[in-house]
C-alpha cells in the first residue's frame, strides 16, 4: 500500500511538472498576458546590492558589467558588501570602486562572517534608493538588465522581479551542459506559468529586484531567520519570493532582464549546491505546511500546488528511488529513460542553439547523462538536506581558511 | 507565525549603519533550541550512518552478486504447487492415454488376426472354385457335343414317331368302325385305344425330352447365367480379399502408429519422473530444490556442499549436500537484480530446513571465505 501512495504522489507531482512545461510553451507561444506590461520610461532609483565572499576577481568582473548598463547612471549605485572573505575580494572591490567611476560604487565589510542573506540586509542599510536589486557576485550582467528589471515594476502590483539566469560556461563538462538545458528550460518554460499568474516561487538570488519599501518590512523577518537558534543564510531568495507572495504582491520573472553565471563544473561542486538548495527548499516547504492555511486563502492555487507538491516530490522521489532500487535495481538501467532523456535533451538544445546560441550545447546527447545525475539527486539531497538543517555555510563558496560563521553577539 | 528571533549581530558592519538588534533570547528558549539541536544533531548523525552504511551494504551486496558464481536461490515447491499439479495432472492423463491405446492396440491385433484368418479362408477358397470352374467347362466341352448329337437323333426319332402317330389315326377309326361292325368286341376296341393313346403319350414324353435336351445342350455350349452367378461369386470374393487387405494394411499402420505413440509417452513420462516436478508431485516426504543459473553451473556439483550464510553472504554454515542436477531448463528472477536468468534446478539434502527459506545458498565452499 505504502508503496503505491509513494508512486501516486510522485506521479501527481512528475503530472504537474510536466503540465507546467506544457502550459509554459502554450503560454509563451499563445498568451501575451503572460508578459507584465513593461514601462521603460519609468526610471526609478537602482541600488544594486552585491554580497559576496571569496570571489576573488570576479567581483571585479560582475561590477564592470554594472558600470557598462545603459540605465542613467545617475539612478543607480553598486554597494559591495564583502562578508569577511578570507582571499583578494575585498581588494578587487575596492579597485573596481576605484575604476569605474561612471557609476557610484560604494564597499562595505562585515565585520564578522554572517552569510548572505545578513549581508544584502546590511547592504540595504547604505541604501535610499526605490528599487533593490540583489545580485550575486559571480555573475556578468547584461547592459539592459537593470532597466528591465524596472520596466516591470510599472505594474503597481508586481513586488518583486526576477531575471533570467544563463550559463556562462555551457561546454566546460557534460555536467554544465545539463544545467544549461535545465537552467533554460526552467526560465523559458517552467516558470511561465508562474509568470501568468504573476506568482513566481522562487526568484533566482543571481538577479533580484525588489521594491525598497518592501524589502524593508521584510528585513526584520531575514535577520530573525534561524533554526532553533542557528542563523540561516542560505536560501534568502526564496525566502524573500515567499514573503513577498504572502505579503499580497505579485512575483515576476523577466526574461529579457539577462545576467550569467559560472554554474558547477565538478560534480562534489554541483552536489554541495545543489544540497544548499534542496536545504533552502526543504525549509520553504516547512514554513508552507506550517502556515498552509494562510497559503490557501491567500495565494495562487498554482502557487500552492508548487510551493507543496515541488518538494514534497523530491521527498517521495527518494523514497520512490530507494524502494526502486530494492525491488528492482536495475530498472533505471532500462533504455525508456535514457532515450526520453536524450529526446528532451536534443529538442532543447537545438532550441537553446536557435534562441540563446551563448548558451548552445556543443554535444546533443550530453543531456543523456542526466538520467545519472537524477537518480544521485533523488536519492541522496533530500535525505542528506534533511539532516543537515543546521549548516549555514555560503555553500560552493566556502574555502577551508575561512572565519567560522557569525552573526552571534560580540 | 511567529518567526523565532535569534541574537543578531551589534554591528556586523564596519560602518555601523543599521540599528543594533536586540539580544534578549530567553535562557529557556536558548536551553530549548540547544536541547532540540543536540537531539537533531545525534538523530542526523546516526540516519546518515545508516543511509552510509545502507548504500556500502547495498553497493557491496550489488557487487557481489555481480561477481559470485556459486549461489543458488532455494525454491520450496509446495505439494500445491501449480506446476507440480499440472505436472501431475498431465503424468495422470498420459498414463491413462496409454492405457487407452494399449486396449485400442489389443483390439486392433485381434481384429487383425481375425482378418487376416478370414483372408486365408476366402484365399483358399479362390484355386478351388476357379478348378471347379475349369472342370465343368472342360466337362461341358465334352458333354455339350454329344447332347447335341442326341439332340439331334430325338429330333429325327420324334419326326419319324410323329409320323407313326399320323397313321395311328386311320388305326383308331377302323378300330372303331370294327367295333360298331361288331368285329371286335368292346374289350379289344378298348385295349387297342389305350394302346393308341400309350404311343401319343410316349411321343409327348420323348418331345419333353428332346426339350431338355436342347436345354441341356443349350446350358453346355454357351454362357448361361448359372456360370454368369458363379463368375460373380468369383468377383466378389477377390474384391471380398482385396477390401480386407486394405483393412488389414490400415490396422496395421494404425497398429503401429499406436505402438509408437505409447513407446514415445513411456519416454516422456521417463524424463518426466526425472524432473523436480515429478518428485516433488509423487514424493511424500518435502524435498528441497535450489535454481542454479547458467553462469554458475560449474559450481553445481552433485555431493557438493551447500552453505547458508547471514546477511545473504558472510558467517555461513554448513546446511546440506547437492544431491541431484536436472538437465531442464528453467527461468527464474535474480534474487538481487530482479531480472529474469536461465538456469537449471538441483535437488538439495538439506540437514536445515530452516535454510530452504533463505534468498541465497551457496555451492562448493563459503562465499567470503567464513
Amino acid at each position: 500500500m505504502a508503496p503505491i501512495l509513494l508512486w501516486l504522489i510522485l506521479v501527481l507531482c512528475l503530472s504537474l511538472s510536466i503540465a507546467k512545461y506544457l502550459m509554459g510553451t502554450i503560454l509563451k507561444l499563445s498568451f501575451p498576458s503572460t508578459k507584465a506590461q513593461k514601462d521603460y520610461t519609468y526610471q526609478p532609483t537602482v541600488s544594486v546590492l552585491m554580497p559576496c565572499y571569496n570571489e576573488g576577481k570576479t567581483v571585479y568582473e560582475t561590477i564592470e558589467s554594472i558600470s557598462k548598463s545603459n540605465y542613467p547612471s545617475d539612478k543607480y549605485e553598486v554597494i559591495a558588501q564583502d562578508d569577511c572573505s578570507v582571499d583578494d575580494s575585498y581588494k578587487w572591490m575596492l579597485k573596481a570602486q576605484h575604476d569605474f567611476t561612471n557609476i557610484r560604487v560604494r564597499v562595505g565589510r562585515n565585520e564578522v562572517n554572517c552569510g548572505k542573506a545578513r549581508s544584502v540586509c546590511n547592504a540595504l542599510q547604505h541604501s535610499t534608493a526605490e528599487i533593490i536589486i540583489s545580485i550575486d557576485s559571480d555573475c556578468i550582467f547584461h547592459a539592459d538588465a537593470i532597466r528591465e528589471l524596472t520596466a516591470c515594476f510599472a505594474e503597481p502590483h508586481i513586488g518583486s522581479v526576477g531575471g533570467r539566469v544563463g550559463v556562462r560556461n555551457p561546454n566546460d563538462s557534460v555536467i554544465t551542459a545539463i544545467q544549461t538545458v535545465i537552467y533554460y528550460s526552467a526560465f523559458e518554460l517552467y516558470k511561465i506559468p508562474e509568470n501568468w499568474t504573476r506568482s513566481i516561487c522562487c526568484i533566482s538570488g543571481c538577479l533580484f529586484a525588489i521594491r525598497r519599501d518592501l524589502l524593508l518590512e521584510i528585513e526584520p523577518a531575514i535577520r530573525a531567520r534561524n533554526w532553533f537558534g542557528i542563523p540561516v543564510n542560505q536560501g534568502e531568495d526564496r525566502f524573500l519570493t515567499h514573503q513577498t507572495l504572502l505579503r499580497g504582491y505579485g512575483t515576476y520573472i523577466n526574461n529579457d532582464a539577462l545576467c550569467w553565471t559560472t554554474v558547477p563544473n565538478t560534480l562534489p561542486v554541483l552536489f554541495k549546491q545543489q544540497l544548499r538548495w534542496r536545504r533552502s527548499i526543504v525549509r520553504d516547504f516547512f514554513f508552507t505546511l506550517r502556515t498552509l492555511p494562510q497559503h490557501v486563502w491567500k495565494l495562487h492555487p498554482n502557487t500552492v500546488f508548487t510551493l507543496v507538491l515541488t518538494p514534497l516530490g523530491a521527498a517521495v522521489g527518494s523514497l520512490v528511488v530507494v524502494t526502486m532500487l530494492t525491488s528492482d535495481p536495475l530498472a533505471w538501467a532500462s533504455p525508456v529513460p535514457l532515450i526520453a532523456a536524450l529526446g528532451v535533451g536534443a529538442v532543447l538544445t537545438w532550441v537553446i542553439k536557435k534562441y540563446s546560441a551563448r548558451e548552445a550545447v556543443a554535444h546533443p546527447l550530453a543531456f543523456g547523462a542526466y538520467i545519472g545525475w537524477s537518480l544521485v539527486s533523488s536519492l541522496f539531497l533530500t535525505p542528506l538536506a534533511l539532516c543537515t538543517m543546521d549548516s549555514a555555510d555560503w555553500g560552493t563558496r566556502t574555502k577551508l581558511q575561512e572565519v567560522p560563521l557569525g552573526n552571534t553577539n560580540r | 507565525m511567529a518567526i523565532p528571533t535569534v541574537n543578531p549581530p551589534a554591528s556586523e558592519t564596519k560602518d555601523d549603519l543599521h540599528p543594533p538588534e536586540k539580544k534578549n533570547a530567553p535562557i529557556l528558549q536558548s536551553l530549548h533550541y540547544k536541547l532540540v539541536i543536540t537531539l537533531y544533531r545525534v538523530f542526523a548523525i546516526t540516519v546518515l550512518y545508516l543511509v552510509l552504511a545502507g548504500i556500502i551494504s547495498y553497493a557491496f551486496v550489488m557487487g557481489f552478486y555481480a561477481v559470485n558464481s556459486s549461489w543458488a536461490a532455494p525454491i520450496i515447491l509446495s505439494s500445491a504447487d501449480e506446476k507440480s499439479l499440472d505436472f501431475r495432472e498431465k503424468l495422470v492423463t498420459s498414463q491413462q492415454t496409454i492405457e487407452d491405446l494399449k486396449v485400442d492396440t489389443k483390439k486392433l491385433d485381434s481384429g487383425l488376426a481375425e482378418m487376416k484368418k478370414h483372408q486365408a479362408a476366402l484365399l483358399a477358397l479362390e484355386p478351388e472354385l476357379q478348378q471347379a470352374i475349369v472342370r465343368e467347362q472342360t466337362h461341358n466341352r465334352t458333354t455339350g457335343p454329344e447332347l447335341a448329337a442326341l439332340d439331334q437323333q430325338k429330333q429325327a426319332d420324334n419326326l419319324k414317331t410323329q409320323k407313326v402317330l399320323a397313321q395311328l389315326r386311320d388305326v383308331e377309326s377302323n378300330i372303331t368302325k370294327d367295333l360298331a361292325s361288331g368285329l371286335i368286341t368292346q374289350g379289344d376296341a378298348a385295349t387297342q385305344l389305350a394302346a393308341l393313346n400309350q404311343a401319343g403319350g410316349a411321343y409327348t414324353d420323348s418331345k419333353i425330352a428332346q426339350v431338355l435336351l436342347t436345354d441341356s445342350v443349350l446350358d453346355k455350349t454357351t454362357t448361361g447365367t448359372n456360370s454368369l452367378d458363379v463368375l460373380v461369386k468369383q468377383a466378389e470374393l477377390r474384391s471380398e480379399v482385396a477390401q480386407l487387405d486394405v483393412a488389414i494394411n490400415v490396422a496395421e499402420k494404425q497398429y503401429k502408429e499406436e505402438s509408437q505413440q505409447i513407446d514415445r509417452l513411456r519416454q516422456a513420462i521417463q524424463t518426466a519422473k526425472e524432473s523436480p516436478y515429478y518428485l516433488n508431485a509423487s514424493g511424500e516426504k518435502t524435498l528441497y530444490f535450489a535454481f542454479v543459473p547458467y553462469d554458475n553451473q560449474a559450481s553445481a556439483v552433485a555431493g557438493s556442499p551447500i552453505y547458508d550464510c547471514y546477511l545473504n553472504m558472510v558467517a555461513c554454515r554448513k546446511v546440506g549436500t547437492l544431491k541431484q542436477i536436472f538437465a531442464v531448463e528453467e527461468t527464474a528472477i535474480h534474487p538481487i537484480f530482479k531480472t529474469q536468468i536461465r538456469g537449471f534446478l538441483v535437488q538439495m539434502n538439506l540437514d536445515h530446513a530452516e535454510s530452504a527459506k533463505s534468498k541465497t545458498l551457496f555451492l562448493g565452499r563459503k562465499p567470503v571465505l567464513f
